[in-house]
Parts: C-alpha cells; sequence; structure tokens
C-alpha cells in the first residue's frame, strides 16, 4: 500500500469537492465501510493520491421512512441494520435477505449500502496483482479463455466479470434510485441505468458515476400492494461467499394469477440482470410447473457460456424455480 | 492407581485413573486467550520484518530490477536481489524467490515490496500434467518431466482374471493439488546480533536437531545455536526443516546483526511452502458375481510439481485376486508436494474406495458387506459394522442400488476404510524432576503443534504419580531439551509416550525407595494415587504428596525415561461413514452427518483423539467439497492465492460428526492415529453422492459446477 493524504470532510458537497475534476490527474477514491477498498489498496490494485472518508459526514448513515412509505437509505448505512429493520423485513424481504447474505456478520457489521452497491469485481484476474487484464487497462480479458467458472454467462464481452453485488440485484427489482452528487451539481439516477455493460462502456469500470461524483442515498419507492419478495443466493461455500448465482423476485398475485412481477438475477452478469420478457410470461399466468420451465427458459435463453461456467445455467433455472415456488406457495 | 512392577506397564485399559480418559488440555486456556506466544509472535528488540520478493510466475526470466525505490520507503532497512539480470526462474516454489525486503515494521516492509520493480520475461509455463507431457515441452526437472516409474503384477494374468468378471468399472480419478492450510505460516525469527550465539524461534514440526541447520546457516556451533517452538500453529507434514525462508532469515540477520522475523505470507505459503500432491488414476477394476473382488488395473500419474508426490502401489487396503499397477511421476513447473497427513493414502482411497462402490452396486451387493467380504482382517468388519449402525445405514431405504430424488432432493450414506503404520522412534529423552515443594517438572524436546503433545507429557506423569494433570509442569519445544521426535507420520505418540512412561515410572520407583522408610514399608508396597502415598492394603500409612516431596530435603529427585519398546505397537484402521444430501437443482452437497471410528491401543486422551478424528473428518469434508489449487495455464499466475479463492470448509459446512474410540482394541500399548483419519472421509462422501442419486463424481472437490455436469443438465 503506498501513502496516500487522508481527507474528512463532513458535507457531501465537501467530500466530492476532494474528488478529481477531469482535468485533474489525482486519483481519489471515496472511504466508505473500507471492506472492499482495503482490500484494493493492500492488493496494490489501486494506489490513489487520496482517500475521502466518508464517515464525517452527518447523516449519511440515516434510514427513513418518507411519509409516502418509500424508503431513502444513507450511503452509509450498515448492511446489518438494514437487514435488521423491521419494516424493511415486513415490505421488501427481497431487500433484507440481500443484506442478510453479504459477506459474514463481521462485514456486514461495517459495509454499507453505497459501498456494496460500489463495489470492485471478484474476478481472479481483476484481483491478481500481477495480471493487467483488460479491466486494469490491458489488452485481454484472461478470463473469456481462462480459468472462468465464476465469470459472466450474460451480457459478457470484451470482459467477463459479474457483479457482486447482493443489493444491487434487489434494489433494481424494487424499482430504487440513485442519487449522485458532485460539483456540477445532484442528479438521480434509476439503479436499472446505473450498471454498465462492458460493452457499453464499462470495461474499466462498472457503473456510470463520474470521477466527481459521490452516491449520497438510494431512494426505494414505495410497491404496489400485495407484493411478495425474496433474495436466494446460491453461494459455493455456504459460510460466506460471493454468489454463483442469485434471484431477486418480486412477485405481485391476485387469485393464483400473477399480476406482475420483477425478476432479476446476481453472479451471471456483469450487472443485475433484469428478465423482463421472462415477467412478461408470468403476468396472467398461474405459476405451474409449465409456466416455470417457460420463464426459467426464457431468462437464460440469451446465456453464452464460457469454457467452465455451462453449470449456471442449470443453476440459475434451479433458482428462479425456486424463488417462483417459494412465493407462489 | 499404579503398581509396583519392575519395569514399566500401562496396564490393562480399565485401570487408569487418568489415562484412557477426557484430559482436557493444559495449555488450552493459553491458547484461546492468546496468551501462548507463536513464532509469528515473538517481539525483539531491534528486530526487523522482512519479506520476500516472489515471482509470480513459474517460468520466467528477468530482464530488468530495481529495488532503488523500495530501499527508499521511509522504515526500509535492506532490498535486495538475490538473482540477476538474465538470470531465469525455472518453477514456481522456491527458485522464485528471488529477492527480500527488510524493514522496521510489517507495513514499511510490505510498502517496500510494492517499490520493487520486476520486468520479468514470462517463459511457457507448464503447470498442468497435460502441458509436461506434449510433445515439445519444456522439461522441467533435471531428469525429465516423467520420472520414478514403478510397475507391479502381471497385465496379462490380470487382463484374464477381468475378462471373467460379472462386474467391471473403469474410470479415470482426478484428485487436484491441496494446500495444508496451516493457521500459522511458515517462518523463523532469527536471534542474532553479532557474537558467537543464536536464538531461532522456528514454526516447525521438529524441534530436536534443528539447531544444526540454522548453525550451518549461520557458520556457528551448532551447540551455541537454541531453536524455540513452544507453541506451533499447525504443520500438517509440511514444516520440517527451515527451508530457504530460514536460510534467507539467517543471511539477513548475519549481514544486519539484528533479529529477523520472517513469516511468509498465505500467498507466499501457497506459492512455495508445499502442498498435497494431486494424481490422475486411470483404474478397471472387477468383481465376480459373488462379491469377490478379482481384479485390478490401475495407472497412476503423481503429480507433485517439480517434487515426487506420493500414491502408495495399489492395491489401497483391500484384497484383490490379481493386481497391476504402473506409477509415475509427471512433474510440472510448480511447488514441490511435501508430506501432508498420510502422504498419498487421500488419493488412493478416492480411487479405490469410490471403483469399489461401483463393483458393489455393479453386482447388487450392499456396499458394506461387499467391503467386509474383501477385508481379511477382521477389525475393519467390526469398525465398519460400528460406523454403518451410527449413521443409520441399517434403517436407509437405498442399500444396493442409488435413491430417487424427491424435489430433487436426494440422501445418501457411503463408506470408506483407512490404514496407518503408527510407527515410533527411539530417539526420546524424558528428564522429570520432582521438587521438594512437590512440584514435578517434565522436560523433553518434543513440540506441540496442535496434537496435544504438552498435554501428552504432563497426564503420563500426573498418573504414575496418582496426580492432575495440570499439577504437572512441562518444558516442551527447546533444542537444548533432552531429545524428543520430530512430529510427523503419527509417530509422536509411540515414540514419546513411552519414554515419558519409562521417566515417570523412574521418578515413581526412586520416589518410593525415600519414602518407604518413613512409613515403615518396603519400596514394592508403596503406591500413588489421589495425591497421597501410602502403603498397599493399609491406607492408615500414608503421607501425602507434599508431605512426602518435602522429605527429599534441600535437592529435587532427578530421573530420566527412555524409549521402551514394549511400550508401544504399531499398525491402525479406522473406518468413516458419510451422509449426505443432493440438490440436484443447484448441485449443492449438503454432508449431514459423518462417523469415524479409530483403534490406537490405549487411547492416552479420549478428547484428543476424538478431536483428531473430527479434524481428520473436517479436513476430508473440506478436500471433498472445495479445496484445489488453481494457476492460469497460460500464465502460470496463482489465481487461489488467498482464503477468499482457496475456500475451505467454514462453520455454516460442519455436519453432525460422530468420533468414536474403538475400544475392543485392548493392545497394552501406544501408538498414533492421526493420519488414519484423514484417509477416507472424502472418498465416503463421493460414494454418499453416487447412493443419493446415481452420479459418480469421479473428480474432486465434488462442487455444484461438477454435480450439475455430472447430471448432464447443460442446456
Amino acid at each position: 500500500m503506498n501513502t496516500f493524504d487522508l481527507q474528512k470532510p463532513t458535507s457531501i458537497e465537501g467530500a466530492a469537492a476532494l474528488l478529481p475534476t477531469s482535468s485533474d490527474s489525482r486519483q481519489a477514491v471515496l472511504l466508505a465501510g473500507g471492506q472492499d477498498l482495503l482490500g484494493e489498496l493492500k492488493d496494490g490494485l489501486v494506489e490513489p493520491e487520496r482517500v475521502v472518508n466518508l464517515k464525517g459526514v452527518a447523516g449519511l448513515d440515516a434510514m427513513n421512512w418518507e411519509a409516502d412509505g418509500s424508503l431513502t437509505l444513507g450511503a452509509l448505512v450498515t448492511l446489518q441494520s438494514l437487514a435488521e429493520e423491521p419494516r424493511v423485513l415486513e415490505e421488501m424481504a427481497v431487500l433484507a435477505e440481500a443484506a442478510q447474505q453479504v459477506g459474514s456478520p463481521q462485514i456486514r457489521s461495517v459495509g454499507t449500502v453505497g459501498g456494496n452497491l460500489n463495489q470492485r469485481p471478484r474476478c481472479w484476474y481483476y484481483r491478481n496483482a500481477d495480471s493487467v487484464c483488460l479491466k486494469k487497462g490491458g489488452t485481454h480479458c484472461f478470463a473469456q479463455l481462462g480459468e472462468n467458472k465464476y465469470n459472466a454467462i450474460l451480457g459478457g464481452g470484451p470482459t467477463y466479470i459479474v457483479h457482486p453485488s447482493d443489493l444491487a440485484p434487489a434494489l433494481v427489482a424494487l424499482g430504487a434510485s440513485a442519487v449522485l452528487v458532485s460539483p456540477r451539481g445532484r442528479r438521480t439516477v434509476l439503479l436499472s441505468e446505473y450498471y454498465l455493460l462492458p460493452a457499453d462502456d464499462g470495461i474499466t469500470r462498472e457503473t456510470i458515476r463520474e470521477p466527481d461524483e459521490v452516491l449520497a442515498s438510494v431512494h426505494v419507492p414505495v410497491q404496489r400492494q400485495g407484493m411478495r419478495s425474496t433474495y436466494i443466493k446460491f453461494r459455493e461455500r455456504g459460510s460466506y461467499d460471493w454468489a454463483l448465482s442469485s434471484v431477486a423476485l418480486c412477485l405481485w398475485m391476485s387469485d393464483g394469477m400473477t399480476t406482475g412481477a420483477r425478476l432479476v438475477l446476481g453472479g451471471v452478469a456483469p450487472t443485475p440482470w433484469r428478465c423482463e420478457s421472462s415477467e412478461l410470461l408470468l403476468v396472467g399466468h398461474a405459476v405451474d410447473e409449465q409456466t416455470i420451465r417457460r420463464v426459467v427458459d426464457e431468462a437464460l435463453r440469451q446465456a453464452e457460456p464460457l469454457s467452465d461456467n455451462a453449470y449456471k445455467v442449470p443453476l440459475t433455472k434451479g433458482l428462479v424455480t425456486r424463488a417462483l415456488q417459494t412465493l407462489a406457495s | 492407581m499404579t503398581s509396583a512392577r519392575n519395569r514399566p506397564e500401562w496396564g490393562s485399559n480399565d485401570t487408569h485413573a487418568l489415562l484412557n480418559s477426557d484430559i482436557p488440555r493444559v495449555d488450552g486456556p493459553e491458547k484461546v486467550t492468546g496468551r501462548a506466544i507463536y513464532t509469528h509472535d515473538i517481539r525483539l528488540p531491534q528486530m526487523v520484518y522482512a519479506r520476500l520478493v516472489v515471482c509470480p510466475y513459474p517460468r520466467a526470466k528477468i530482464k530488468s530490477q530495481s529495488y532503488r525505490k523500495a530501499r527508499k520507503v521511509p522504515g526500509v532497512v535492506h532490498g535486495a536481489p538475490f538473482k540477476e539480470v538474465g538470470d531465469s526462474i525455472a518453477f514456481q516454489g522456491a527458485d522464485g524467490v528471488v529477492g527480500a525486503i527488510v524493514a522496521e515494521t510489517p507495513e514499511a516492509a510490505a510498502a517496500g515490496l510494492c517499490g520493487v520493480k520486476i520486468d520479468y520475461e514470462v517463459l511457457e509455463p507448464v503447470v498442468t500434467p497435460e502441458d509436461a507431457l506434449a510433445p515439445g515441452a519444456p522439461v522441467v526437472g533435471r531428469r525429465g518431466n516423467v520420472t520414478g516409474l514403478s510397475s507391479s503384477g502381471d497385465r496379462a494374468e490380470v487382463e484374464a482374471a477381468l475378462s471373467e468378471c460379472a462386474a467391471v468399472v473403469r474410470g479415470t480419478f482426478r484428485v487436484p493439488v491441496q494446500h495444508h492450510v496451516s493457521l500459522e505460516t511458515h517462518g523463523v525469527v532469527v536471534d542474532y546480533r553479532g557474537g558467537n550465539e543464536a536464538t531461532v524461534y522456528f514454526s516447525t514440526q521438529g524441534v530436536t536437531g534443528s539447531n544444526r541447520e540454522f548453525a550451518s546457516h549461520l557458520d556457528l556451533p551448532s551447540e551455541n545455536v537454541r531453536v524455540v517452538a513452544h507453541n506451533v500453529g499447525g504443520g500438517f507434514g509440511a514444516k520440517f526443516g527451515g527451508g530457504i525462508e530460514g536460510r534467507i532469515a539467517c543471511e539477513l540477520a548475519l549481514e544486519l546483526r539484528r533479529p529477523v522475523h520472517l513469516m511468509l505470507t498465505r500467498e507466499d505459503e501457497f506459492l512455495m511452502a508445499g502442498n498435497r500432491s494431486g494424481s490422475e488414476q486411470r483404474v478397471i477394476a472387477g468383481a465376480s458375481r459373488d462379491g469377490v473382488f478379482k481384479a485390478l488395473a490401475v495407472e497412476a500419474d503423481r503429480h507433485g510439481g517439480v517434487g515426487r508426490g506420493a500414491l502408495p502401489t495399489p492395491p489401497y487396503i483391500y484384497s484383490v485376486g490379481n493386481t497391476y499397477s504402473e506409477i509415475r511421476s509427471v512433474h510440472t513447473a510448480t511447488d514441490s508436494s511435501r508430506a501432508m497427513r498420510a502422504p498419498g493414502h487421500p488419493q488412493a482411497s478416492f480411487a479405490m474406495e469410490s471403483v469399489l462402490d461401483e463393483l458393489a452396486y455393479g453386482i447388487n451387493m450392499d456396499p458394506v458387506e461387499f467391503r467386509k467380504k474383501n477385508l481379511a482382517d477382521p477389525v475393519y468388519h467390526r469398525q465398519l459394522d460400528r460406523v454403518a449402525k451410527e449413521i443409520g445405514w441399517l434403517e436407509h431405504p437405498h442399500r444396493t442400488q442409488p435413491g430417487v430424488p424427491e424435489n430433487a432432493l436426494a440422501v445418501g450414506i457411503g463408506f470408506g476404510v483407512a490404514i496407518w503404520g503408527s510407527r515410533s522412534r527411539d530417539i526420546t529423552v524424558v528428564d522429570v524432576r520432582i521438587g521438594p515443594d512437590g512440584s514435578v517438572l517434565a522436560a523433553t524436546g518434543v513440540q506441540d503443534i496442535g496434537q496435544g503433545a504438552r498435554t501428552l507429557v504432563a497426564a503420563i506423569v500426573a498418573e504414575e504419580l496418582g496426580l492432575a494433570a495440570h499439577e504437572v509442569s512441562t518444558d516442551i519445544g527447546d533444542s537444548r531439551l533432552p531429545p524428543s521426535v520430530a512430529s510427523g507420520g503419527s509417530v509422536t505418540t509411540g515414540s514419546l509416550g513411552p519414554s515419558v512412561k519409562d521417566g515417570a515410572f523412574n521418578a515413581r520407583v526412586e520416589l518410593a525407595k525415600r519414602i518407604a522408610p518413613m512409613l515403615d514399608a518396603e519400596p514394592e508396597e508403596i503406591r500413588f494415587a489421589d495425591h497421597r502415598v501410602f502403603v498397599e492394603g493399609d491406607s492408615g500409612r500414608s503421607v501425602s504428596w507434599k508431605q512426602a516431596c518435602a522429605s527429599l530435603g534441600k535437592d529435587p529427585l532427578q530421573v530420566s525415561g527412555r524409549f521402551q519398546p514394549h511400550l508401544r505397537d504399531q499398525g491402525i484402521h479406522g473406518a468413516q461413514a458419510a451422509k449426505v444430501e443432493v440438490d440436484l437443482l443447484t448441485g449443492r452437497v449438503t454432508v449431514l452427518k459423518m462417523v469415524s471410528i479409530q483403534d490406537q491401543g490405549l487411547p492416552l486422551n479420549r478428547m484428543a483423539i476424538r478431536s483428531q478424528m473430527n479434524g481428520g473428518m473436517i479436513q476430508a469434508l473440506s478436500f471433498a467439497l472445495f479445496e484445489e489449487r488453481v494457476l492460469d495455464k497460460k500464465t502460470g499466475l496463482m489465481l487461489s492465492g488467498n482464503l477468499e479463492n482457496y475456500k475451505i470448509a467454514g462453520c455454516g459446512e460442519m455436519p453432525e460428526l460422530v468420533a468414536i474410540i474403538d475400544d475392543e482394541d485392548t493392545r497394552e500399548a501406544v501408538m498414533g492415529m492421526a493420519e488414519a483419519s484423514n484417509i477416507p472421509g472424502h472418498s465416503a462422501i463421493g460414494n454418499a453422492i453416487y447412493n443419493a442419486c446415481g452420479l459418480r463424481l469421479r473428480e474432486m472437490p465434488f462442487t455444484p459446477a461438477r454435480v450439475l455436469q455430472a447430471k448432464g443438465g447443460m442446456s
């Protein structure tokens, strides 16, 4: 780890002002819970001149229920407090379940909403300090033809990372948006539009966040009445691990028929992977064996596995099946 | 209660006051509260911290290198290469250590390491056996990429026997390279500040005699070098000898005249500190209709990197009519294998137990019955019956064919057996000293690597003298103490126990001689129990332990114990069973329960033995489901160089573990048992997967990907 200048601003605007502008070549990074950043620093993956610690920004750890029933999560809300919030458990199970399954208890007690959404990929080649892969300015994605059992089956190319966030699929399923603050002002973007596919300029970054922007908060809109939701995360090692594949599912049913659905996959694509065409196949149908088969086939129709990750196709189909069976029963 | 025979005897297993019961570790509280000092924890005045510069590529040439920036990092006191520009790195491991950085703090050393700039020409890595065997492959070892070919048996006879078999199975079994993953990595602290003496703190499995190696590096007389290993955070076979890191630490200390702390990082550990060799075994096996294992042909490759690797010659444990085998080492440019718990045995077990299982199902025979039919030794019969009963085999609904999944979930049971030599060495000397204040000290150069050697020393002496284990002080883990055995191959108990017993016996006899006149009795009539010394048959004539010791006057009583071959034996068995649930929708294998039974003669400390069995089952479970070294085939970079990517089982994976001590083994002798409990667990898990759902997994680990691949569920 190299030496760096540690700044502790007291306002979000002050934090943004410490970030580099386009004409500024200094590297600066944001520190929230540090669960990803400290690993990146110690492994020499980032060598910033400045680290901007957000912990001094008052109110950034607040979780607020608005009068209309929507929820605002400050960037520094910890995963543990989100997992334990009674109204989240009751009204947005998909989000609570996603938070509950991140990392280990130690990581959840320190890791934050903002950090979880903005963490960098776990790809073996990206994380290996000696490998200069495409994401790190190299010429090749080594996973494409190398060891790729954990890499993308959907949306890959030219890089094949999977986005490691558990909250992201859940929040995309809930239609959440993010508030970004920079010296140029403030903007709100849907989380479904926050993440970038590699082919859409998402090679050395995973999100549309500009270098001088801070993710200040996440807003989860009030959900239509009667929503059932769940997040199923499948880990190779149950004790603590990243998702080999995960499913965020929100379902609305009436008289045994699906009236609405949102299905988002994690761990299989460089972004949270919304399955809109599968959602349409659910609406107007009972969740029976035939519908489930059509839905899971459609969800994975575009899958293009690499040499070692074809198993993610049946695995993900199995998880979507379980999620649908769980919510429909 | 002890008797007064003229030579030490353990006596039958039901005569002990302390031994053959659960004896909590005497150093348990120290260890769980963090007070125990390991090599990693040593802090000395003026000490500096060293880090190794390790080439990440197995084969490379140094095009340019600069340590200038590293040396400028505040706190860095030394930074230098071991290789010149133009030098090659021939293989991952010791040859990849190309330099060192030394600093005042660990942080400065790490920062210094970042400042080292080396430009490598990356050469063809040769990290897979396929690459090593390819025509024109670069030669990795001095003697070529294939060495050590040995064959046994007559192939024609085996083929003839196979042609008459009712069931014939074929399969290629692959076992990956596994790391030891000791909690404490390899390393030393060399305390040399100039002059003629040095102390080396050393995380080792063999203290006695290790001073000679360091003395040679330091160019000092061996008696002037003291090696200390009071606590060792595991070794599992990888910690014999100081290694290249030990030599480098000595050289740095010689140059800097300051104590040098050099512990490997986890990544270094995985790159250069040894491993369990992988293997590929191509097997054909046949059995008759009535369940006789008739024929076995095995062609096997050991994958020990630049090392030899390990694999016993078939047939493994079971009796087979005709066996033919061909075994060779296929060398890759990767770190050399080292000994690891029962070297070669878990690999052999996986192939043997799997084909055996397949044969049993092939003739519709209960796999437990098939095993017993092909195991001559009746100990295996009782042990298999016991684990079968404990795991619920007799009530299990499908014993001669796989089950049918319900809601994509299937439950199955599998088995495996073990064997180990448990030899011992005549080397250990134990000094026992009894003070006039009643204190007792037992001293010998053995090391506690987590197996409980310290407790064993205390408990055997305490038993003899009628005391509690914690009342006997121990002095171990020091090269200046009387010699003891290096801990590997389960030799510690059989080599140490008899000497401790002899020392304790001699102390008791000597003390009895001193006390006898006080109690108006013959020395042979004196007994020791419950902190009292008394005359046999007349408890009225007695003194307390303290009073007895006070009679020694000013000088302590000092005696020694030596190895007594009649107090040890060798040769153990062992059987295990595993019950798993397979989720065919996701490929998840969940181990629900494991059962292990082990014979070992006199069970000195039942708690320690059950701990060893639990440890063996857990390591086997972890091996079965997770562990696999992964190297990039194109560059050779290690992709699994940390405990995020090299996965080991955690609390969430723990099944119900049942460890059974085989009390039908009534040998009045001691021997080690740990290696055996590491051998069959993963085989039992693989067999349980088959019993559950009919999927035969021939490649470890049994990951969701492999289960789903085997299921052929690819779309």
